[in-house]
């Protein structure tokens, strides 16, 4: 087992009331599953995906992920863990601006001391993998959406995560380009990658294995 | 990784070009003035640090305590010197010597003959012994022992025997004064490192009979010092110091002055170690007779301030702005953080670039501190350059100071920007209610209390200098100039043929002779004695010495009396603060007292208005006005005054008519003609440096506090331009935009005023101290700096929030 929720809770106050983001989650998710989670804007897709990639914390309830209890956890260690295991997709794509493609993908290495060579040699693997080498000098604005999208996804993949984390990775994209994000989605997971994403699209969670719908906060 | 860094900084730097364009010129400004600084500092300190033992040379001079208040004299009483030669517990080496000029020096082997001849002293072999030269020619342990010997330093050496080995000038004659030969018995190096020790020549201690100075073998004038009379010692042993001094407290006991004037003053005789001489000690003498500067400690102190200042306001600037800018990089940490960078590593990267604009910064200010450094030239020694910025220390003390302003610019940013959480990056939402604002804001409270009180200060400082420089002194200083006798190879016909010339020339009136001006810097004083109920009093009194033309040509009105019958004729004409100091209510009572002199019975004839004798910066002090009454060979006279006339276009040829007579009297001399204004002028050197240095000041200060509004305010509105668009759709004008931008501006430009104005003033009330006559710290200088100052920052905000006051909505508002 890859990932265990058990009675998840998380709220905030206001106005004298508490306000439920997250109400009595309970997750398994095995290596190798693609899920799809899915609900109304406010529904609490991005935090329960939050809450699973360790950037956001909750109130109640225990996480485990690989054996390790995430609620025990210090936020130094908790980051690490992520750091390891888990890359992320974003909507936006959240390229950093100042830096080319090849740069991009070379900064997750960086932060996590691979040598100079060895990076050289995974940027080169993942910029063929993917066939942007042409594009490798490139800085994200000079990109269309679903290039930037690919980048972003090269980046996630790059360290060879365990579980890629994708919050609506094909919200700002055409219908053409979505689909090819999609496709390469699917054949990540037919390579053995655990994917989790968040998306309004019917027809993009029907890639997944599993479909998991979210209303106010509960599974339902 | 750090190359990697580098990368990313140096891009960020280049996309935010306003940005990091006004850090870089903010930080330089303030390294420029440090370095330019700094090398003034590192100049004045590293004078005579290379003398073998340094630490045990001091030197021994007087202080004088009296109901007057406190002076020093760096030379000692004359027989001193010969009481440590004679042998004092705990001294190693007493190298008594005395400053000394000759007025000619002639090599008659090779005819050529040298005037004026400054930078001499007379030592005995115990200064070389104290002080490591290096020897070109002669013996150290002789070269000065006996009469009419004398060392020459290399150059010194070279100008009076051209085209001679060293070793050749040993065992020359030269001929000093015209008539005393003098064998050459070595000849030194002159020291390559900074040194007030400039001397060129050293004539043998044994010459002094010859030379008709004073000897140290015989001299018993305890209660006579003059500033030339040097006295150094090196100590055995530093701990030896207490017992050394209070021998010398028991030699000044044992040799007081018990004249009745003088019974109760005290003297004392103080060491002076000898890295404090370039300082000029306690009391900001010269070094040496013929020194040209001496440091001053306060001086050094106030320009560490103003470095330290526009330093900071540098770094304020840039701490200002980036951790403004933090939010809009905040989607770079978020996405950083979330790729697996530590905290550590973010703030490793930014404290990385603040390096690098840091570095930026240094650069273009080493092309900046010549100009700087042009700009102090007037006021500053001539040796004073930035070579010392490319030596080693200046190199080590520049990457320090680039370290020390990196980290201390960086490390709030860095700070901030790493706390940011991921998750609410990537949200896109920030933080509400930062807490950066205040320390923003404070910082630029603090820049333009800064700036504020360099503005109000400067403006103070001006007002005193223009008020004592156009302030009546009692005396005509317009068109009155006057000619400096020589002083050696003169005779009373000479002088009395060259006035004869002078009060020729038609276009001069009022010729006088005299001794002084009515003001300068030069004061002769002595201790007149009067009877009062039948006691005897003392007062010490400044004397001019002029002829019955002096009071007219300067313009001077007599109160009450009578002039001075001749020139010569032993009497007084004295000044209102005489009259006082005498205790006369009404002062033309003054008039008819007798004053005693020596045995000497003198009365007053007249009395004279009172007119300011220095600069402003000192009282009226009592004052009597005399002619030429002593012998012949004692003649007071040695200048000639004169009136030009109102007639301007007439000057230039009256004075070389006085040119010409000059010539034909004294053909060998050359002639300077001193004209009054430019004396007065010259009181307030200082004060016009001060006035030259602060303009700098503020102008920088004001223009990196304005650069670091721009920025804020850049940032300030850039944020709000959501809000402006909503305001504007539902009806808010230009104006009122604009008001609501710059008000939260202005405040803190007030709130800086409100604290910059008791700081200023308390400054400048401790300044304005040093002056016997001072302005009025008018209300309206601080009103209008504030409102000036309000201007310039309304202008700069002006120009962002007009801009985005003008914004679209329809723009703005538009969701992506």
């Amino acid at each position: 087992m890859l990932l265990q929720l058990n009675n998840i809770f998380k709220w905030v106050n206001s106005g004298g009331q508490r306000i439920f983001l997250l109400k009595d989650i309970n997750l398994e998710v095995e290596e190798g599953e693609f899920i799809s989670i899915m609900g109304p804007s406010g529904s609490g897709k991005s935090t329960l995906l939050n809450v699973i990639g360790m950037l956001d914390t909750f109130d109640e309830g225990e996480y485990n992920f690989l054996e390790e209890s995430v609620h025990d956890l210090k936020e130094k260690h908790r980051a690490n863990l992520y750091k390891e295991y888990i890359g992320f997709v974003f909507q936006s794509y959240h390229l950093l601006d100042e830096l080319t493609v090849q740069e991009n993908l070379e900064m997750p290495l960086i932060y996590k001391k691979f040598k100079g060579s060895e990076r050289k040699a995974m940027v080169a693997d993942m910029l063929d993998r993917f066939s942007i080498v042409g594009k490798k000098d490139l800085f994200p604005a000079q990109l269309s959406g679903g290039q930037q999208q690919l980048v972003g996804i090269a980046r996630a993949l790059i360290s060879n995560p365990k579980l890629i984390l994708a919050d609506e990775p094909t919200g700002n994209l055409n219908s053409k380009q979505g689909e090819e994000i999609m496709e390469l989605f699917k054949q990540l997971n037919d390579e053995g990658v655990t994917i989790i994403q968040v998306t309004h699209s019917e027809k993009n969670a029907e890639y997944g294995s599993r479909i998991i719908n979210l209303l106010d906060g509960r599974m339902i | 990784m750090i190359l990697n860094n580098l990368k990313i900084a140096w891009r960020s730097i280049l996309k935010n070009k306003l940005f990091s364009f006004i850090n870089v010129i903010g930080l330089s400004i303030g390294l420029c003035a440090a370095m330019v600084i700094g090398a003034i500092v590192y100049y004045d300190f590293s004078f005579d640090k290379f003398h073998t033992d340094g630490d045990r040379i001091y030197r021994i001079v007087s202080v004088f305590k009296s109901k007057e208040g406190e002076f020093s004299n760096r030379g000692v009483a004359v027989p001193l010197m010969r009481t440590f030669q004679e042998g004092v517990a705990g001294v190693e080496v007493t190298a008594p010597f005395m400053n000394t000029t000759f007025y000619k020096v002639q090599n008659r082997e090779a005819n050529l003959d040298f005037k004026d001849i400054e930078n001499s002293i007379m030592a005995d072999d115990a200064y070389f012994e104290l002080f490591q030269y290096e020897w070109l020619a002669g013996d150290k342990a002789t070269a000065l022992s006996g009469p009419g010997q004398v060392v020459l330093s290399q150059k010194k050496a070279e100008i009076y025997f051209p085209h001679t080995q060293m070793a050749n000038v040993v065992g020359r004659t030269l001929v000093y004064n015209d008539s005393i030969p003098v064998k050459v018995t070595g000849v030194v190096a002159d020291f390559k490192e900074k040194s007030d020790l400039n001397f060129t020549e050293f004539m043998s201690m044994a010459s002094a009979k010859i030379f008709d100075e004073q000897d140290i073998t015989t001299s018993d004038q305890w209660n006579s010092t003059s500033s030339g009379d040097q006295l150094f010692i090196k100590v055995a042993d530093l701990s030896r110091l207490n017992e050394i001094q209070s021998r010398l407290d028991a030699l000044a006991l044992e040799h007081k002055n018990m004249e009745p004037w003088a019974v109760d003053d005290d003297r004392l005789f103080v060491l002076q170690p000898l890295s404090e001489i370039h300082f000029g000690g306690k009391y900001g003498d010269f070094p040496f007779n013929n020194s040209e500067h001496v440091a001053s400690m306060s001086v050094l102190k106030s320009l560490a301030f103003v470095a330290l200042f526009l330093l900071l306001l540098g770094c304020a600037n840039f701490i200002n702005l980036n951790s403004a800018q933090a939010l809009t990089r905040a989607k770079e940490i978020g996405i950083r953080k979330t790729l697996g960078s530590s905290k550590k590593q973010v703030v490793r990267q930014f404290l990385g670039e603040t390096l690098i604009l840091t570095s930026l910064a240094a650069v273009v200010s080493l092309f900046l501190a010549p100009l700087l450094l042009q700009q102090f030239m007037d006021f500053l020694p001539s040796g004073i350059n930035l070579g010392v910025l490319f030596s080693p220390q200046g190199i080590l003390g520049i990457v320090l100071l680039i370290l020390v302003v990196s980290i201390l610019s960086g490390f709030y940013p860095a700070f901030v920007l790493s706390r940011f959480k991921p998750v609410s990056v990537l949200k896109g939402q920030f933080v509400k209610g930062d807490k950066g604002v205040r320390l923003r804001k404070t910082l630029t409270v603090f820049q333009f209390v800064v700036a504020q009180v360099f503005v109000i200060s400067t403006m103070l400082v001006g007002k005193q200098l223009y008020y004592v420089m156009n302030k009546d002194m009692g005396i005509k200083t317009d068109a009155i100039a006057y000619v400096n006798l020589p002083w050696n190879n003169n005779t009373e016909q000479k002088k009395e043929r060259l006035l004869e010339r002078i009060k020729e020339i038609k276009g001069l009136s009022n010729v006088s002779w005299a001794n002084n001006p009515p003001a300068s810097n030069s004061v002769s004083s002595t201790m007149l004695t009067y009877f009062q109920d039948g006691a005897e009093m003392h007062q010490e009194t400044e004397i001019l010495w002029g002829d019955i033309n002096y009071l007219k040509t300067y313009n001077i009105p007599i109160l009450s009396g009578r002039e001075r019958l001749n020139d010569s004729i032993q009497e007084y004409v004295v000044n209102e603060a005489f009259a006082k100091a005498l205790g006369f209510q009404e002062p033309s009572e003054v008039v008819g007292t007798m004053l005693k002199l020596d045995t000497m019975n003198i009365p007053v004839v007249g009395l004279m208005k009172d007119f300011n004798q220095r600069s402003l910066k000192s009282d009226i002090r009592p004052l009597a006005l005399t002619g030429n009454w002593k012998n012949r060979s004692f003649s007071m006279i040695n200048s000639i005054h004169f009136d030009l006339g109102n007639n301007s276009e007439q000057w230039s040829e009256s004075i070389e008519q006085v040119e010409n007579a000059w010539a034909a009297v004294y053909p060998d001399e050359e002639v300077k003609v001193k004209f009054m204004d430019e004396i007065v002028q010259g009181f307030y050197r200082k004060e016009k440096s001060t006035v030259q240095l602060l303009k700098w000041a503020t102008g920088l200060a004001i223009l990196i506090s304005c650069m670091g509004l721009l920025g804020l305010v850049v940032y300030t509105t850039e944020r709000r331009i959501k809000e402006i668009g909503v305001r504007k759709v539902l009806g808010a004008n230009l104006a009122q935009l604009n008001m609501l931008l710059c008000k939260e501006f202005l405040l803190l430009v007030g709130i800086a005023f409100v604290l910059s104005v008791p700081i200023a003033w308390y400054l400048i009330e401790e300044w304005i101290q040093g002056f016997a006559y001072k302005t009025t710290l008018s209300w309206w200088v601080f009103m209008s700096s504030g409102v000036g100052m309000v201007l310039v920052a309304l202008a700069v905000i002006g120009t962002r929030t007009y801009r985005t006051a003008n914004i679209n909505p329809v723009e703005s508002l538009r969701s992506e």
